[in-house]
């Protein structure tokens, strides 16, 4: 049900074992070269460089291959042909457990259809935002997983209004907030009214009430639901070179008057019309980014 | 029947899984653990056959957490259950570390009973 890569699905279902895994695993990292690696074997810098560049990265927040062009050890056509390299010689875990003997290619291709299958449900669709907002697409990234978590995870419907730029977040009964943090920097708000937390404890708990659930198990209940929302955005990012970690969730109980967006950011709100089986009622998701 | 430990700093989640683990007829849940520290002593404690466990704790993290109990009890068996775990690093860490399998959320009940049947 969960954003995942092949390796793990397979280990999954059973198909290979943990030992044929951490077997590949090994395979590929003696394959993939590390960018620093690559610039070596290619003869554009010396181990004495990666060292120094290592030691730099203590004090400056950038990725080696951008450290390296900035200090001049490196052009940035180097780096280009450095990547692409990269990705010529990639070992894809599938083919690892081939040559290793744990499937057959036969199987590889068979597994990697149903993979496909099971993951067609994560494919990101197009969001309409605002215009003007930088790294767009990870933010469309973020707000389809919201909407196939509402689908997959609590089992409701749902009619998502269009996204707008807002000053305050203003919202429910409780709101549950976790920050991305990484190559993406986000807050990730979910506003809720009492009936769908009420509707998110259910799926949560997997119960057919929860109407005498305990307060700190019904906020706990949404605070898991981000979680798993936001440990999926993190794997799915990773799926596109970026690395994303998230912060443990919390709630508050907003004022009447909402949130005020701190300086420096702007909030895009989702309001989200969700069907909780009586009747409808409005989720707001906030992501508070950086300007 | 099979005893499991379930390490999670969730309430809501930690019920899911004692809920799934009970209704299983071939397992039972020993206790429930908020945290790494707390895994590794009721490991002891509780001798586990199976530990079900998050990844991302405050205090002692899964990671963490495994790492100390595959040193202390090298025949334990722990099952990763996180939302992190399409995260390829993490899974490949904690495979390394010695967990036995990682369970990405959302999981079908299934899924997780057949991964712990298989231990």
């Amino acid at each position: 049900m969960a954003v995942k890569f092949f390796g793990q699905y397979l280990l999954e279902k059973q198909v290979i074992s943990y030992e044929a895994v951490l077997a590949a695993i090994s395979l590929q990292e003696r394959n993939n070269l590390k960018l620093g690696e690559m610039a070596v074997e290619m003869g554009y810098i010396t181990e004495a460089d990666i060292e120094r560049a290592h030691n730099a990265q203590y004090s400056k927040d950038m990725k080696l291959g951008d450290l390296l062009v900035s200090q001049g050890i490196l052009n940035n056509d180097q780096l280009d042909k450095i990547v692409a390299r990269q990705k010529e010689t990639h070992l894809y875990i599938g083919e690892a457990l081939v040559r290793l003997g744990a499937i057959t290619r036969e199987e590889l291709v068979k597994y990697l259809e149903e993979f496909k299958q099971d993951q067609a449900p994560y494919q990101v669709e197009r969001i309409e935002l605002p215009e003007g907002i930088a790294n767009a697409a990870s933010w469309e990234m973020v707000v389809d997983l919201t909407y196939k978590m509402i689908t997959r995870v609590l089992g409701l419907r749902f009619k998502p209004e269009k996204c707008r730029v807002v000053d305050r977040l203003v919202g429910g009964y409780t709101m549950a907030y976790l920050d991305l943090i990484g190559d993406l920097q986000a807050r990730y708000v979910l506003s809720v009214t009492a009936d769908l937390q009420q509707a998110i404890a259910r799926a949560i708990l997997r119960v057919e009430s929860a109407q005498n659930e305990p307060p700190d198990m019904l906020e706990d209940s949404v605070m898991e639901f981000i979680n798993v929302i936001c440990g999926n955005v993190a794997a799915k990012a990773s799926q596109f070179g970026k690395i994303v970690e998230i912060t443990p969730p919390e709630t508050i109980h907003p004022p009447s008057a909402g949130l005020p967006v701190p300086s420096g950011h702007a909030a895009l709100c989702f309001p989200i019309h969700v069907d909780d089986g009586e009747k409808m009622e409005v989720m707001e998701l906030f992501l508070v980014i950086p300007k | 029947m099979k005893k499991v430990l379930v390490v999670d700093d969730s309430l809501a989640m930690a019920r899911q899984l004692e809920n799934i683990i009970s209704g299983s007829g071939d397992f039972t849940c020993v206790g429930v653990a908020r945290n790494g520290a707390e895994a590794i002593r009721m490991n002891q404690t509780e001798d586990p056959d199976v530990i079900c466990m998050d990844m991302n704790m405050p205090g002692m993290d899964g990671l963490t957490a495994l790492r100390s109990l595959v040193v202390l009890d090298p025949q334990v068996k722990v099952v990763m259950v996180t939302s992190l775990g399409g995260v390829s690093d993490n899974f490949s860490q904690a495979l390394k570390l010695g967990a036995k399998n990682v369970i990405s959320k959302p999981f079908e009940a299934d899924d997780l009973l057949r991964v712990l049947r298989a231990l």
